[in-house]
């Protein structure tokens, strides 16, 4: 009876714990990256020939994706892609603004593009670590777009259904942890 | 004898019963009275017995199938994000699950009644489970995000868990019906405190090529998160009377349920008994302080979209507010206070035991209970071997384990049984039991996957039972 003891004794008491490294809890790193569209704006040719002015659309609009506070306090870096597709005519420029919440603005972006046929412009803006601070997007509260007219106001396409076309796409990594 | 009895309460201080879900330790070891709340239908031959009230048992198990501790902080070099990436991202499925029970045994006693073929048991003990699984996609998708993942589907519907706390209130009657069978059933009660549930997810989220925009994010979710006594808990924890309010939910002041055990011991000979038993046949009906969440629908967006001339209509028109709203629509985050019927995890056993070797002594008192010991019981036998099978009804499906164990009594004063069990946390599941007699006084220790002691933080299961009780064949 005294062996079964002691035989009880020896693998419970001298069970063994290999070391740990329990530090190694403060080095873990949460930093997702997460992809999706941002901003999608067209326009038919027909639309551009019939505005008064060269600049045939100037429109603020809110957009909270950014400075959505989990969002805003976490990210550290990332990018933003654009394509642009002018399918009319004539050449046009589009530019996007961030704007902050009392209308300031943060950065701008230029497209010029010249009538069709043209390539897709493609152009990738990154956002911290090296590239533009990532304050504008931190803080940017609205969106300003502007697309003016280069050239004239009576031409059309020969390509079916013509017009400008922009896509966007924001990267973005965040630090959760 | 209450000097000795006081000596050994106060040495041992709490009688802890450390169990895991599965006991095949305790299970048909009939030198235990505990062995009763496994099978109801356990051959007994005690007078009557008694563990020491509100100390008579304290258990806490944890197991994790998929990887442990030491898989993630052993001191090796390695930098821990990676470990984590390859051994848990990576390394565990959604079938892997990390669980835990403990038990709190605050009352069981047994007696023999007036009809001594018949022998009944009592108490009351509170349980804490719970379970979940590996939520790998949700995992990746906090981890790396869904950049550079067009077309991959994260699954909504590996999230999956349940939880509760709960008292039991329980009555068993066991009854040698003749020489070869004897049958069992527990009643029980559930005094339910605290109940989550979310097993039914389905649905995933996933970014493809849009069809205007560069992406477009889909998410397609049938969600549902069930809880009941959380929100009491919680407000009685501002309130600062967290203590009387778990006590009140836990004396029939929260939800109640019923369930039963079922069991039986078959002598197909001198030698050879089949065992079963089926644990926890029963449900709760939650209609007290239940708050449920459900996420049911399907939206797909490409980012704010000005489609002109359309949004010349309305120059004012807030766009993203109008896309959150779309989201909102289409996948509706709800929340109702419907009743619900939660399922106890039942639990089957099963054991098939060829004793031989010396037949032992009864430890029956030989001048009463003739009745009683006219049917006979099977003779004991100095060794036990055979077989058991184990299932438990889980969220993904049963689980199974199996054993093969090995019973040696040394007389009427000490008995020890080992067993190797296969399941899903181990393949090299070793564990011990002893039970010793002195006199009135019965104590076990009984201990799983001792291979594990070798380095605990590399264990994924543990499991250590230890008990006292005060047992009389009628002699003491």
């Amino acid at each position: 009876m005294l062996r079964t003891y002691l035989l009880f004794g020896l693998i419970i008491l001298n069970s063994c714990v290999e070391k740990q490294d329990f530090d190694q809890f403060d080095e873990i790193s949460l930093q997702p990256e997460l992809e999706a569209s941002v901003l999608y704006v067209t326009a038919p040719e027909a639309l551009i020939n019939l505005a008064p002015a060269a600049n045939f659309y100037a429109q603020d609009f809110n957009f909270d994706a950014f400075n959505e506070d989990y969002f805003a306090e976490r990210v550290i870096e990332g990018s933003i892609t654009y394509l642009v597709e002018n399918t009319t005519s004539k050449e046009l420029e589009v530019s996007v603004q961030f704007l902050d919440d009392t209308d300031t603005v943060l950065d701008t972006e230029i497209f010029t593009v010249p009538a069709a046929p043209t390539p897709i412009l493609e152009r990738e803006i990154a956002y911290g670590n090296g590239g533009r601070s990532i304050e504008i997007i931190r803080n940017t509260s609205s969106i300003r777009v502007i697309a003016s007219n280069l050239g004239d106001s009576t031409s059309i396409s020969d390509l079916p259904e013509p017009m400008i076309t922009l896509r966007s796409s924001g990267r973005f990594r965040l630090l959760v942890r | 004898m209450k000097k000795f009895l006081f000596s050994i309460s106060v040495l041992f201080g709490i009688c802890v019963h450390v169990s895991g879900q599965n006991k095949q330790l305790l299970y048909d070891f009939n030198e235990i009275p505990q062995s009763l709340m496994v099978n109801p239908g356990v051959v007994t031959d005690f007078d009557w017995y008694s563990g020491v009230p509100l100390l008579s048992g304290l258990s806490f198990q944890a197991g994790s199938s998929g990887i442990s501790v030491n898989d993630i902080f052993a001191d090796d070099g390695i930098d821990v994000n990676v470990k984590i990436r390859e051994r848990a991202i990576l390394g565990m499925s959604p079938s892997d699950e990390l669980s835990g029970t403990y038990q709190v045994e605050l009352l069981n006693f047994g007696f023999r009644g007036a009809n001594p073929s018949v022998f009944y048991s009592l108490g009351l003990y509170h349980e804490g489970d719970a379970i979940g699984y590996w939520f790998k996609d949700y995992a990746i998708l906090a981890v790396e995000g869904n950049a550079d993942k067009l077309n991959q589907r994260f699954d909504l519907g590996h999230l999956r868990t349940r939880g509760e706390m709960l008292n039991v209130f329980h009555f068993g009657v066991n009854k040698k019906v003749n020489s070869q069978l004897t049958i069992g059933g527990r009643a029980k009660v559930y005094s339910s405190i605290l109940d989550f549930n979310s097993t039914g997810n389905s649905g995933y989220f996933v970014t493809t090529e849009g069809q205007n925009n560069i992406f477009a994010s889909t998410i397609n979710a049938n969600m549902e998160l069930r809880t009941s006594g959380a929100a009491s808990l919680s407000n009685a924890q501002d309130d600062g009377n967290l203590a009387s309010t778990f006590l009140k939910r836990g004396l029939f002041g929260g939800n109640l349920g019923v369930g039963v055990d079922l069991g039986f011991s078959y002598n197909f000979n001198e030698q050879t008994i089949l065992t079963a038993s089926v644990l926890d046949l029963g449900f709760i009906y939650h209609t007290d302080n239940v708050r449920s969440y459900t996420l049911n629908g399907s939206a797909t967006v490409e980012g704010v979209e000005i489609i002109l001339p359309d949004a010349l209509a309305d120059p004012n028109r807030d766009f993203w507010q109008d896309l959150v709203d779309e989201i909102e629509t289409f996948v509706p985050f709800e929340r109702n206070s419907e009743s619900y019927i939660s399922f106890r995890p039942t639990k089957l056993n099963a054991s098939l035991r060829y004793n031989f070797g010396k037949q032992l002594p009864t430890r029956v008192d030989c001048d009463c209970k003739t009745a009683f010991r006219s049917g006979g019981f099977p003779p004991r036998y100095t060794n036990g071997i055979g077989g058991q099978l184990y299932m438990i009804n889980r969220p993904r499906g049963p689980q199974m384990a199996l054993s093969a164990f090995y019973l040696r009594r040394l007389g009427n004063a000490m008995a020890i049984k080992t067993t190797y069990t296969v399941d899903k946390f181990s393949y090299t599941n070793v564990g011990l039991g002893l039970n010793l007699q002195a006199g009135p006084v019965n104590l076990y220790v009984l201990a799983d996957n001792l291979l594990a002691y070798r380095n605990l933080a590399d264990s994924r299961y543990a499991s250590l039972q230890f008990g006292l009780n005060i047992i009389s064949w009628g002699r003491n």
